[in-house]
C-alpha cells in the first residue's frame, strides 16, 4: 500500500512550474492519487520514507546565497552548477566552446519538454515513480548541459546540491544532459549538508547521450548525517554510446537513489559502479536497472557497500534483455562487507532476459573481513586494528580505483581512510 | 641465550592433539630443516608460533629472544623479530605491496624506538630488493599477492623478510610448488638472510630445496613429535629412503 501524500506535501505546490504546462498538469493531478510508496511496495522494503513523511519540509525560501561547500574537490578548473537547498544559482560566466549551460526555468518548450520525458518513461503503476511524478510538479527550478556534437569538453562540470542552509526544506529539482553526436563530458554530483537542518532533496537527472558520445557520470554523496534523498538517474543511449557512472555514497540520513539506463543503440555500453559505507544508523540505497533495448550491447555493474554499526546498505539491480537484443554481454557483481553485528546488508540482483544468445553474469557475497587476511597482515607487525582498517580501505580502494579522474580517486582514497580512522568513535557524526 | 627455546610443546585444535611433545632449540646463527610427511603437524607448528587463532596449547614453553612467546599477540612477535613466510600467502587485493611494506617496516621500527622511515632511503631499498628477487617494479603498485602466481607470491614472502630483516625467519613451505628458476631466486634469498645475528627455520615437505639452502640441522617431525635430528645427511637419506627407514629406526 502506498503512503498518502502528507497535507504539507499537498499544500506546497509552485505556482510556477519548469515542465510544459501539460506535463506539469497532469502530474499535478497524479500526485495526490500516488501518493508516496510504502513498505508493502515490493521495490522499498528495506528503505522507507518516513522520515519524509513525518517531517514537515518546506518549498525553499533562497535565502542563504552566499554559502559555499564546506568540501573541495581536487578538480582542475571545473564549471560549477550550484543549487542551495534546490535553488539554481545561474550559470558560470565563460563556458568552453561546445557546451551551453542554461537555467531550466528560461528554457524553451522543446528542452522543457525533453526535461520531462526520460526515456525509460516513468509509469503510474511503478512506485518508484511517485517520486518522479512529484518531482515533475514540483520542479520549479533546474539546470540544462548541452554538449553539442564532437565536442570534447575537458573541464568536468560540478553539480553542487547543498542541502539543509534554512530549515526542513525540501527541493524538486531537475537537470537534464544532453550530448550531441560524439561527444564527451563529464558530470559530477558534489552532495553535501551545508546546514544542520534537515533536508529532503528529491532531484530527477535525465541524460540523453547520442550516436558515439561519451557520458561520465559522478555521484560524490560526501556528508550530511542528516541528508534526506532521493535521487533518480536517467540515461538512454543511442548507437555506440557510452554512459559510465560512479556512484559514492558515504553518508547520509536516508538516500535512495535510482538509475534507469536505456541501452538503445546497438555498440552501446554502460558502467554503474558504486560504494556505499552506511554507518551509525544511515540508510544508504542505490537501484538500478538497466534495459538492454538493442542487439549487440554491454553492460558491467560492480557495486560494493561497506555497513558499519547499524548502518543498512541496500543495493539491487536489475537488468532487462529484451526480445530481440542478441548478443548481449551483461556483468554484475555486488560485494558486501558487515562490520559490526548491528549492521544489515541486502542485496538483491535481478534477471530478466528475453533474448537467447546472452552471456549474462551476476554475483553477490555478503561477508565479514577474511580472517585469514588479517592474520596475514598481523604477521607482518600491523596492529589488529590498523589491519581491520587496511582492509576496509582496500575493500573500498577496489571501486575508487575504477573513477577514471586520478586526482579525485587519491582524495576519494584519503577520505575513506580519515573516515576509517574515526571508526568506533563517530557514530551518528557526520562524515 | 638461544634465540628460539621450544620446550615439550603440546597443542591441540578442536580438541585434536596435534603437537605432542616438541622439544627444539635455536640459535642465532644457524639454519634449521623440519622435514616430514603430511599431517604431521608441521604446519601447526608454525601457526602456533605465528600466533593464530584456533590452536590451543596445553603444555610446554615457547621463549622467542627473552620473551614469552605465546603471551604475545601476532603482531608482538613480528616486531619482536619473528617473521612467518606462509605456505599460502593471502591475496589482499586494494591494498598495495609497497604500502604493506612501509607499514610493516614502520611498525617494527617503531617498536625499536625509531621514527618512520624516510620515503626515500625507503624506496631505494625496496627498489634493490625487488632488483634481486628478480621482480618488477610494477609489483610494488599491485594489490598484495593479488593475482600473483605461485612464485610471485613465495618471491614477495622472501622480498619482505629481507626487507624486514627478522632475527628469526620462520619459512613453511616456502619451497612448495616452485619451478627450479622460482626455487633457485627463493633460495639465494634465504641464503642472504643467513647470518650470525639470525635463525631460520626452513619448514619444508622436500629434500630439494636443501640442495640450494645447506641446513646446520635437520629434524624429522612425526605425528606430533620430532622422532630424530642429525645433520644434513640426515636429508639426503630421507631422499634416498624415505620416512620408512627413519621412522623404523626411530622407534
Amino acid at each position: 500500500m502506498r503512503q498518502e501524500l502528507p497535507d504539507w506535501l499537498k499544500t506546497a505546490m509552485p505556482e510556477t512550474a519548469a515542465a510544459p504546462d501539460a506535463i506539469a498538469r497532469t502530474a499535478r493531478n497524479q500526485v495526490e492519487s500516488l501518493g508516496l510508496p510504502g513498505l508493502r511496495d515490493e521495490e522499498w522494503r528495506w528503505t522507507n520514507l518516513r522520515a519524509i513523511q513525518r517531517g514537515r519540509f518546506n518549498a525553499p525560501s533562497g535565502v542563504g546565497a552566499d554559502i559555499e561547500p564546506s568540501i573541495r574537490l581536487p578538480l582542475d578548473n571545473p564549471l560549477r552548477l550550484r543549487f542551495i537547498d534546490g535553488v539554481f544559482q545561474g550559470v558560470p560566466n565563460e563556458v568552453p566552446e561546445g557546451l551551453t549551460l542554461s537555467s531550466l526555468a528560461d528554457a524553451d518548450e522543446e528542452t522543457r519538454q525533453a526535461a520531462f520525458s526520460p526515456t525509460p518513461a516513468p509509469s503510474v503503476e511503478n512506485p518508484n515513480d511517485a517520486l518522479v511524478t512529484l518531482n515533475t510538479a514540483m520542479a520549479s527550478e533546474g539546470v540544462v548541459i548541452d554538449v553539442a556534437a564532437n565536442a570534447n569538453i575537458e573541464r568536468p562540470i560540478v553539480i553542487e546540491w547543498l542541502d539543509g542552509a534554512t530549515e526542513s526544506v525540501m527541493s524538486h529539482p531537475r537537470v537534464l544532459i544532453r550530448l550531441g553526436q560524439s561527444a564527451a563530458a563529464t558530470v559530477i554530483e558534489h552532495i553535501e549538508t551545508v546546514g544542520e537542518q534537515p533536508a529532503w532533496r528529491n532531484s530527477v537527472i535525465v541524460s540523453t547521450i547520442a550516436a558515439n558520445a561519451a557520458l561520465t557520470h559522478i555521484a560524490l554523496g560526501l556528508d550530511g548525517a542528516s541528508r534526506l534523498a532521493t535521487e533518480r538517474s536517467f540515461a538512454s543511449l543511442e548507437r555506440d554510446a557510452r554512459y559510465h557512472s560512479y556512484n559514492i555514497q558515504l553518508a547520509g540520513q536516508m538516500i535512495r537513489r535510482e538509475y534507469d539506463i536505456q541501452v538503445g543503440g546497438s555498440g552501446a555500453h554502460t558502467d554503474l559502479i558504486g560504494l556505499m559505507m552506511p554507518r551509525g544508523k544511515q540508510v544508504l540505497d542505490t537501484h538500478t536497472r538497466i534495459t538492454h533495448a538493442a542487439a549487440d550491447t554491454t553492460s558491467n555493474e560492480h557495486y560494493r557497500t561497506i555497513a558499519d554499526d547499524a548502518g543498512r546498505g541496500i543495493f539491487k539491480g536489475r537488468i532487462l534483455i529484451e526480445e530481440d537484443a542478441q548478443r548481449i554481454q551483461a556483468y554484475q557483481s555486488s560485494n558486501n562487507l558487515i562490520l559490526s553485528d548491528d549492521a544489515e546488508i541486502d542485496a538483491k540482483p535481478e534477471l530478466e532476459i528475453y533474448a537467447d544468445d546472452v552471456s549474462c553474469s551476476h554475483g553477490a557475497t555478503i561477508g565479514r573481513l577474511d580472517q585469514e587476511a588479517l592474520f596475514y597482515l598481523r604477521s607482518r607487525g600491523l596492529g589488529l586494528d590498523e589491519a581491520r582498517g587496511l582492509l576496509i580501505a582496500g575493500f573500498a580502494q577496489e571501486v575508487i580505483d575504477e573513477i577514471p579522474l586520478v586526482e579525485l580517486r587519491d582524495w576519494l582514497t584519503e577520505r575513506v581512510e580519515q573516515r576509517l580512522g574515526d571508526r568506533g568513535t563517530a557514530g551518528n557524526e557526520t562524515a | 641465550m638461544a634465540l628460539l627455546e621450544i620446550k615439550n610443546l603440546h597443542a591441540e585444535i578442536d580438541g585434536k592433539e596435534i603437537l605432542k611433545g616438541i622439544d627444539l632449540t635455536v640459535n642465532a646463527g644457524e639454519v634449521h630443516a623440519i622435514m616430514g610427511p603430511n599431517g604431521s603437524g608441521k604446519s601447526t607448528l608454525c601457526h602456533v608460533l605465528g600466533g593464530r587463532d584456533g590452536y590451543e596449547v596445553t603444555q610446554g614453553s615457547i621463549t622467542f629472544d627473552g620473551h614469552d612467546l605465546l603471551e604475545m599477540e601476532t603482531e608482538e612477535r613480528a616486531v619482536a623479530g619473528m617473521l612467518l613466510g606462509f605456505q599460502h600467502p593471502v591475496e589482499i587485493p586494494g591494498v598495495k605491496n609497497i604500502y604493506l611494506l612501509k607499514e610493516a617496516l614502520n611498525a617494527k621500527r617503531e617498536a625499536q624506538g625509531l621514527d618512520e622511515i624516510d620515503t626515500f632511503t625507503f624506496m631505494k631499498q625496496v627498489r634493490e630488493l625487488v632488483a634481486s628477487m628478480d621482480m618488477d617494479d610494477a609489483f610494488l603498485h599491485r594489490g598484495v599477492n593479488a593475482g600473483f602466481s605461485g612464485g610471485e607470491k613465495k618471491r614477495n614472502e622472501i622480498l619482505q623478510m629481507l626487507l624486514l630483516e627478522p632475527k628469526l625467519a620462520l619459512l613453511d613451505e616456502t619451497d612448495s610448488g616452485l619451478d627450479i628458476d622460482a626455487l633457485k631466486v627463493v633460495s639465494e634469498g634465504i641464503n642472504r638472510m643467513r647470518g650470525e645475528e639470525r635463525g631460520i627455520i626452513l619448514v619444508t615437505h622436500y629434500q630439494r630445496l636443501l640442495n640450494y639452502v645447506e641446513p646446520d640441522f635437520v629434524h624429522v617431525l612425526y605425528k606430533g613429535k620430532i622422532i630424530k635430528s642429525g645433520d644434513k645427511t640426515l636429508a639426503h637419506r630421507l631422499e634416498a629412503e624415505g620416512y620408512q627407514e627413519i621412522l623404523e629406526e626411530a622407534s
